[in-house]
């Protein structure tokens, strides 16, 4: 009998607990408490780790920055990997769409492409120079180059891919071959179209920090490297975290705009 | 959907000694040979055959989805394939695919209207308008006009895949094992639909399977195909009464005839067994 009513008190807290209190939420500030806490912790702890600023440096240093450097250096990261991603758009979609919807364009580019692919776009920092003689144009051209394969790749697989049967029912409701690719054959593939913008987002970022790091042109990439040449570490970590939240930002925006273009694919 | 106006009904498939060689690198595979049928006007006509005898073959040629490399397919007076033309689909033949071909991009009522819009046959309004009917008459409700087919169960898709076909007014059904993917209880409802939509448009249909219940309990004619080369070597008659619905899956002479077909492609598959037959692409 005991038993029973044990029962019964424990599950009027746990529903008063669940009434009061949101646990998932509460999970999830939890998870970036204990990631700041573990993080102060170690550099707390231990000796070897002491040059490594604290969260609450980092948090701090924002104050002494003058905002208008972070700005300005954000906005000049912002534009050259906007510039290079719908670069890499431009130039890469329509090569994209005849490699993967005609076999001569395919025979003719596809292997040269396969050849130059596995090269790092990093490796070609330094060759950049043969092409163009501004840096500024170098960056972009390197943010170009990240996102162009991605771009092609993407668009290519998700032609090549899409489900005979749907031309089939085209041709059927009196399509032609040049209808069929805006009306059936890109529609079908915009899912995987988007995967590869959204992969080409995320190497630009990576391509733009690298070029600005070498580049002595301002960026984030140049300020996070100016900041370790003058050994000012908390502004070096939030540089990073900037740069961070610029991808995030740029990722959900693109994720966005492909969730608008494939709605249809959500099943609610 | 109502017959021409000189009273001869369309929709007659012609299938006059179809022969389909695929040659893959040098080597001829045979898919079809000396293939013959004369399905009539709103027939329903059931093809059943071992797997890989070539009955998607034929159904893309008579589709215009591919050609036949020997004979013709006539429907109606038009010769619709043969080696001496070039095939092309068309808005009086309509497929509906084995595991379903809706344009995922497009709602309901989006597929629906598509052929009629694309073709300039219908303004979208007048192309919605008479979608909305024949949902009425086909007993779909209007309510799923607004959703997108991935919201759909597989039967539902199935059912507003067959009413995109007949917005088109074709004069044949091509269907090509389109209940495969459905459960038991689905597929039944399906079958119970698909009599009602025949009984009510007396289209022609030509429909392929691997389920002898189905073909037995559809059909007007069953076309037993054998082996590749494909060819048909029996033509059963289902003398089963319309309108049916399902009590006469137990009835005797149903279990007669089913018998009788399994019979006739038991033995085709056997063949096809021995030989190791792969199924054609």
């Amino acid at each position: 009998m005991s038993d029973h009513t044990a029962t019964i008190e424990s599950q009027f807290w746990r529903q008063i607990s669940r009434t009061f209190v949101n646990w998932s939420l509460f999970r999830q500030i939890m998870s970036f408490v204990l990631f700041l806490v573990l993080w102060s912790a170690i550099v707390v702890a231990v000796d070897y780790f002491q040059q490594i600023p604290t969260p609450k440096a980092v948090f701090m240093a924002l104050f002494e920055t003058p905002f208008k450097v972070v700005l300005v250096n954000m906005l000049k990261s912002f534009i050259r990997v906007l510039a290079g991603f719908f670069l890499g758009i431009l130039i890469g979609f329509p090569i994209g769409v005849a490699i993967g919807y005609s076999k001569v364009a395919k025979g003719l580019i596809f292997p040269a492409f396969e050849m130059v692919r596995p090269i790092p776009p990093i490796a070609w920092i330094p060759a950049t120079v043969l092409f163009f003689v501004h840096i500024e144009s170098q960056i972009i051209f390197l943010t170009f180059y990240g996102a162009f394969f991605p771009v092609v790749y993407n668009t290519m697989g998700g032609i090549s891919e899409v489900d005979i049967r749907l031309p089939r029912a085209a041709m059927s409701f009196g399509l032609n071959k040049r209808q069929m690719l805006w009306k059936v054959i890109l529609p079908a593939a915009m899912p995987q179209i988007f995967t590869g913008m959204k992969l080409a987002m995320g190497i630009t970022w990576i391509l733009v920090v690298a070029a600005e790091m070498m580049a002595n042109k301002g960026g984030m990439g140049y300020y996070v490297w100016y900041n370790h040449t003058v050994m000012d570490y908390p502004h070096v970590v939030l540089g990073m975290g900037i740069i961070g939240l610029c991808g995030a930002i740029c990722s959900i925006g693109i994720a966005w705009v492909g969730n608008y273009f494939t709605r249809w694919q959500r099943i609610f | 959907m109502e017959s021409k106006p000189d009273g001869k009904r369309q929709g007659r498939i012609l299938i006059d000694h179809v022969e389909k060689v695929y040659d893959p690198e040098g080597v001829n595979v045979h898919a079809c040979r000396d293939c013959n049928a004369d399905i009539q006007p709103g027939e329903f006509a059931m093809v059943v055959g071992p797997s890989g005898c070539g009955k998607t073959t034929l159904l893309n040629a008579i589709a215009g989805f591919d050609n036949a490399t020997g004979g013709a397919i006539y429907l109606d007076e038009e010769k619709i394939a043969a080696p001496d033309i070039v095939q092309s689909p068309g808005a009086d033949r309509m497929v509906v695919f084995q595991g379903g071909a809706l344009f995922p991009w497009k709602t309901v009522m989006g597929n629906i209207t598509y052929g009629p819009v694309m073709q300039g046959k219908m303004r979208v309004n007048e192309a919605v308008k008479e979608a909305r009917e024949l949902m009425d008459r086909l007993g779909l409700s209007q309510e799923i006009e607004r959703l997108y087919p991935d919201n759909l169960s597989s039967g539902m898709k199935r059912q507003v895949e067959i009413i995109r076909a007949l917005i088109n007014d074709p004069k044949v059904l091509l269907l090509d094992e389109p209940f495969r993917a459905l459960d038991n209880i689905s597929k039944g409802l399906m079958h119970e639909y698909l009599l009602s939509v025949f009984e009510l448009t007396q289209k022609t249909i030509f429909f392929i399977t691997h389920d002898l219940d189905e073909a037995v309990f559809l059909a007007d004619r069953i076309f037993v195909m054998t082996t590749r080369p494909g060819t048909f070597k029996a033509v059963i008659e289902v003398d089963i009464p319309r309108p049916r619905d399902f009590r006469v899956l137990a009835t005797e002479r149903f279990v007669e005839i089913r018998e009788h077909v399994k019979a006739e492609v038991e033995e085709e598959s056997m063949k096809a067994f021995e030989a190791g037959e792969r199924e054609l692409a």
